[in-house]
């Protein structure tokens, strides 16, 4: 609920307590689902493997790729920790430069219209296409492979966030002037704690953007890592392994995006808390 | 000294707290200059209650807005308490048509966001926030957010808010127009409740003549165009009001007054630019029937 306080427009009446009622039955509901839904989809894999007798290397079955992963979890731990720390760099790094650009386009006109347009157009170049450059202007160390990532994923943050800080109630802006306020208490007490639903979803694209632009990374240059693991291992015809490195990928994003999830709910509690 | 004090006193009585001088506003745009108030002079004693009544466009908000500070004459001076208005002053409390609450915070923690901004201690006016938000029927939704509230109820917090800090003066500018007739009407009792409470200056922009007439000591009527004051008349009813005055024949004739002198500034007004038929009365009718609603 905390997600719905914040940001609702005066308007917007919060769920009325007659949903409540039905909350139970809906968690059971949006958990048994989405889980059903994998299971079966699973199921009629590992049937279609085991019937026709798909040989490994075109598709491993659920079943083998869970066997490898159990198996074999160190070695899928040891390339999951770089590419989790890269991507979490990467995001962290692009949040912080997405927020400053957003500050600087809100506050100024003149920056504002000198760097949008811009902005759109660099969003245009095939950012992909451009990994490789990252690794002869920045070596084949990790920085290279958090630089791309920054590249890849400060975009949805600026976009977001800007449209966070102009959303403000103009009426509000109003009340604060009349009330004397510094452009910094309009900025801690207002903007910011408004902003903040859109900076989150502009953070929940940016994370897995982020992932993104470090497996392209590590599938240019590494020396381990999930990305380098895949195509290591496609290489050598091992759909298995880069199967199981895939599974660990998504667990690793799911553990990134959660995160940020959380995050935002310890910043609705905190904007949203009275003080005592 | 002591024969000095009561000559003070008497001083303070009759200097107005707020004093307009033949104040313009002009806006200047690429095709032509849009005289907002091509003039007003308005003085408001401490204690009064008046009424900024007129037809939407007739610069009645402008005014209002200059005097608070959030706007610069383009000629004239406003004085507020023997001091020229350059800038916002923390002894003002606003109320706009909108409550503009903060979606995210308590109805307690929006009554004090007028202290956090002005950096007084928050601990001292914890008790005052409590007693206002009691004072306005809000009890028990201490803690809960605007999204929880009714339109009513969020305009009564935004009440609240501008009372937190003690101003010396209200300003409420259209501050029930969004409301339904029904809730509009409780507002203005609730008001007038309140301010037997809370003493206060309150300059009160509307433009429904039903409402400035019931709640104002005074009624100053704005319109024409250029905009001007046309009419600055004192509400004979006694206080404390409730309903019952309103289904007076004095409230009545008030009410007609007030809509004869709006209808004539109308009519050579706003029309001006169309067709000058000054008398028509099924015109005249229409066009007081959209001002009062």
């Amino acid at each position: 609920m905390a997600k719905a306080t914040i940001g609702t427009e005066t308007g917007a009446a919060l769920p009325a307590s007659g949903a409540s009622r039905f909350q139970g039955a809906a968690s059971l509901s949006s958990i048994v689902l989405p889980l059903g839904l994998a299971f079966i989809v699973l199921a009629a894999w590992q049937l279609y493997v085991t019937i026709w007798q798909v040989p490994s290397v075109i598709l491993p079955s659920p079943v083998s790729i869970a066997k490898y992963i159990v198996a074999r979890y160190d070695i899928l731990l040891m390339h999951a920790v770089p590419t989790t720390l890269e991507s979490a760099a990467g995001f962290l790094f692009a949040l912080l430069l997405g927020v400053a650009i957003a500050i600087v386009i809100t506050y100024s006109d003149m920056a504002r219209e000198a760097l949008y347009p811009n902005l759109i157009f660099f969003q245009l170049i095939p950012k992909i296409a451009l990994a490789p450059l990252f690794i002869i202007w920045l070596g084949v160390g990790s920085q290279s492979r958090i630089a791309f990532s920054v590249f890849i994923a400060f975009f949805p943050v600026v976009i977001a966030t800007t449209a966070g800080f102009l959303s403000v109630d103009r009426g509000i802006l109003r009340l604060c002037r009349s009330l004397t306020a510094t452009e910094w208490q309009v900025f801690t007490s207002v903007r910011f704690p408004m902003a903040l639903p859109h900076i989150f979803s502009g953070m929940k694209i940016a994370i897995t953007l982020a992932i993104i632009g470090v497996i392209i990374g590590e599938f240019i240059t590494a020396q381990a890592g999930l990305g380098y693991l895949i195509i290591f291992a496609t290489a050598r015809a091992d759909t298995e392994v880069s199967m199981a490195a895939i599974v660990v990928l998504c667990i690793c994003g799911l553990l990134l995006y959660g995160l940020v999830a959380l995050a935002e709910t310890v910043a609705n509690r905190f904007y949203s808390a009275d003080s005592r | 000294m002591l024969s000095l004090a009561p000559n003070a006193d008497v001083s303070a009585a009759e200097t107005p707290l707020v004093s307009a001088a033949d104040v313009q506003k002009t806006y200047f745009t690429r095709q032509s200059p849009i005289h907002a108030v091509a003039s007003a002079s308005l003085d408001v004693a401490r204690g009064e209650f008046v009424s900024l009544l007129g037809p939407s466009g007739c610069g009645k908000s402008t005014l209002l807005m200059m005097i608070a500070g959030l706007e610069r004459p383009t000629a004239g001076s406003i004085m507020l308490a023997g001091k020229p208005v350059a800038a916002p002053r923390r002894d003002i409390g606003i109320i706009f048509q909108d409550a503009t609450l903060l979606p995210w915070k308590s109805t307690l923690e929006n009554v004090l966001f007028p202290i956090r901004i002005l950096r007084l201690p928050i601990e001292k006016y914890r008790d005052r926030a409590h007693s206002l938000i009691k004072m306005v029927g809000l009890a028990g939704f201490e803690h809960k957010k605007p999204g929880e509230l009714s339109g009513g109820m969020r305009q009564r917090v935004a009440i609240c808010r501008a009372l937190i800090h003690d101003p010396e003066i209200l300003l409420m500018d259209e501050p029930f127009s969004a409301l339904d007739a029904i809730t509009r009407d409780q507002m203005n009792v609730a008001l007038s409740e309140i301010l037997e409470t809370y003493r206060k200056t309150v300059i009160f922009v509307t433009h429904s003549i039903r409402e400035a007439a019931f709640l104002s000591d005074r009624v100053v009527v704005m319109g024409g165009r250029p905009s001007t004051i046309i009419l600055d008349m004192k509400m004979p009813f006694p206080r404390p009001r409730r309903f019952e005055v309103e289904e007076t024949q004095e409230f009545a004739q008030v009410c007609r007054q007030l809509r004869l002198t709006i209808e004539a500034a109308h009519g050579h007004g706003q029309n001006s630019d169309r067709e000058p038929v000054k008398q028509d009365p099924g015109k005249a009718t229409s066009a007081a029937v959209s001002i009062i609603e």
